[in-house]
């Protein structure tokens, strides 16, 4: 039982960083069309930063805060350089830009920080344990929860309540009609590409941090939040971030369920978990979760 | 207050849409801009709110002015800013957002106090739409969501409206609302361009139009003279000289019309 619970938290804590890169995808995806394929590099970039800050001295909370607008200004310079001159061109043509954009920068950060292992700083003891319930829950999981439940419900509120947040709804539903209301829909894009900078680096940190570290892999994480987008509904934020912190989970039950049964075979089978459970929906349910219904009058 | 000066637009550098287009629409007016399918009506109403440029669309001569000032080639967001909104052809509605959010994004440049005053005012005009505030767009009905384009395009506190075909797609009794609506609007003091295949409701409420095909300007007016004229009455109002339609003449004009585009 104990196990279990202690199972349940670090998966939901790993689900809560899925949730916070599929939620990068996820706006971007609704705002243009595009798919991000250098969201991973982000990532990166925000947990180097991160490192690097805190290496620099800086108290832990400014560095977390700095990472995160540093990575957000650099996902706006990338929309302004790379993606705004590419609109009116096939959404195809700009994807395949940012596989480029993603190679490019996974090359300048491994030039910048070099090919070592780093420990992701933390405030506490990054080993400290919590005992519940006879469970010992590690410190870092807990506060990944935490983050992420914070940043999702600031951007749910963000998007409900706010001029920017109808107005990236409305850019997400028609950009023509946007436009037409006097929406500045370039400056719009480059808002989401910012939230989706900022969502990156914080679950670039929290993905560093203890058991894991930090090196120029962790940009390829962000594939295996793929999934939880593809199950969550392609343009569909809520059903991501339930798919996000449902993988997240599942994974890790796997991990600890299933894996150790299987033997030679059950080496990593976690890994490869939610990509089965993504290809069992794409065949049964396209859409995924809370994927687009097309609103429709008879 | 809107003037357009021999406008000539091409879209994707080799399709000349509009040949060299005049209009004028003086502060407080109603002129409806008449014409068939693809004469370019709606090319107009793009080149001066700032559309174009996501349709491949240039302006190769002439010029916009509102008040005076040239807005061709300024960004869509300035220009409505400037006082100028539009009602989109074919509504429009932002079909997943609620009615209320519908409206708070065409107040996108009024600051956050004065919109919430507009968006009181606009559901105080349309009472249907107070009924469906929070209610998603996509589900109201042809003539709310109209009523719904129309509402979410004064939100920006235009001096002037463009309308692009209001009773598309409307019953009759609907488009004598959307009429009514327009004579009440122009009354209050508002500048309209009204864009309209429908001839004999644009001419009700219109006191000027002109007549546009194939890009160019065709005949012109006080909206009365028009609607006497036997020309448009035969080919727009659909009224033969002795009350009756000839349908012989009819072919004979459209073959016409097909050799001289």
């Amino acid at each position: 039982m104990s196990n279990l619970l202690q199972l349940c938290v670090s998966g939901l804590s790993l689900g809560t960083i899925y949730a916070l890169i599929a939620l990068g995808f996820v706006v971007i995806y609704r705002a243009s069309t595009v798919f991000n394929f250098a969201h991973g590099e982000f990532l990166s970039f925000g947990a180097f930063c991160m490192v690097s800050l805190c290496a620099a001295g800086l108290p832990w909370g400014i560095s977390l805060a700095t990472a995160m607008v540093l990575t957000g200004a650099l996902g706006a310079a990338v929309e302004r350089v790379v993606l705004r001159p590419m609109i009116g061109r096939p959404v195809f043509v700009t994807i395949i830009v940012t596989i480029f954009v993603g190679a490019i920068l996974r090359s300048a950060i491994f030039i910048a920080w070099g090919p070592q292992t780093r420990g992701m700083p933390t405030p506490w003891d990054p080993l400290t344990t919590f005992e519940v319930a006879g469970a010992s829950l590690l410190a870092n999981s807990v506060a990944a929860v935490a983050a992420g439940a914070c940043a999702l419900a600031a951007f749910f509120a963000l998007v409900r309540r706010t001029k920017l947040g109808v107005a990236m709804r409305a850019t997400a539903s028609d950009q023509e009609t946007a436009l037409a209301l006097g929406v500045p829909v370039g400056r719009v894009f480059a808002a989401t590409w910012f939230l989706a900078g900022l969502f990156a680096a914080l679950a670039g940190v929290f993905l560093g941090m203890f058991p894991r570290s930090v090196d120029t892999n962790l940009g390829f994480v962000a594939l295996r939040a793929f999934p939880a987008v593809i199950v969550g509904g392609l343009d569909s934020a809520w059903g991501t971030v339930l798919a996000g912190v449902l993988l997240g989970v599942l994974e890790v039950l796997c991990q600890g369920y299933v894996n150790p049964h299987l033997g030679e075979f059950g080496k990593n089978l976690h890994a490869v978990f939610p990509y089965v459970v993504m290809i069992l929906f794409l065949i049964v349910r396209p859409h995924g979760l809370f994927g687009t219904r097309e609103v429709e009058r008879v | 207050m809107l003037e357009v000066t021999n406008l000539e637009v091409v879209y994707h550098q080799v399709v000349l849409v509009l040949k060299g287009v005049t209009l004028r629409v003086p502060a407080g007016e109603t002129v409806a801009l008449l014409g068939p399918n693809g004469a370019g009506k709606t090319t107009a109403l793009r080149a001066v709110t700032g559309l174009l440029d996501i349709h491949e669309g240039r302006i190769t001569k002439g010029s916009v002015r509102f008040d005076g000032r040239e807005v061709a080639g300024r960004r869509a967001d300035a220009i409505v800013g400037g006082g100028l909104a539009q009602v989109m052809e074919g509504r429009r509605v932002l079909v997943d957002l609620s009615v209320e959010e519908n409206l708070l994004a065409g107040a996108w440049s009024l600051p956050r106090r004065e919109a919430a005053a507009e968006l009181e005012r606009a559901f105080e005009r349309f009472a249907i739409l107070a009924d469906r505030r929070r209610q998603q767009a996509g589900y109201l009905s042809g003539g709310e969501q109209q009523m719904l384009a129309i509402a979410r395009a004064l939100m920006s506190r235009p001096r002037m409206l463009l309308l692009d075909e209001p009773s598309l797609g409307l019953a009759p009794r609907v488009v004598g609302e959307v009429a009514e609506l327009i004579s009440t609007l122009a009354a209050e003091g508002l500048s309209i361009l009204l864009v309209e295949q429908n001839a004999a409701m644009a001419l009700s409420v219109a006191s000027h139009a002109s007549i546009l095909e194939n890009g160019r300007i065709v005949r012109e007016g006080p909206a009365a003279e028009l609607a006497a004229d036997e020309d448009v009455r035969e080919f727009y109002l659909g009224l033969g000289g002795d009350g009756r339609t000839d349908y012989r003449r009819v072919k004979h004009y459209r073959r016409r019309k097909r050799w001289l585009s």
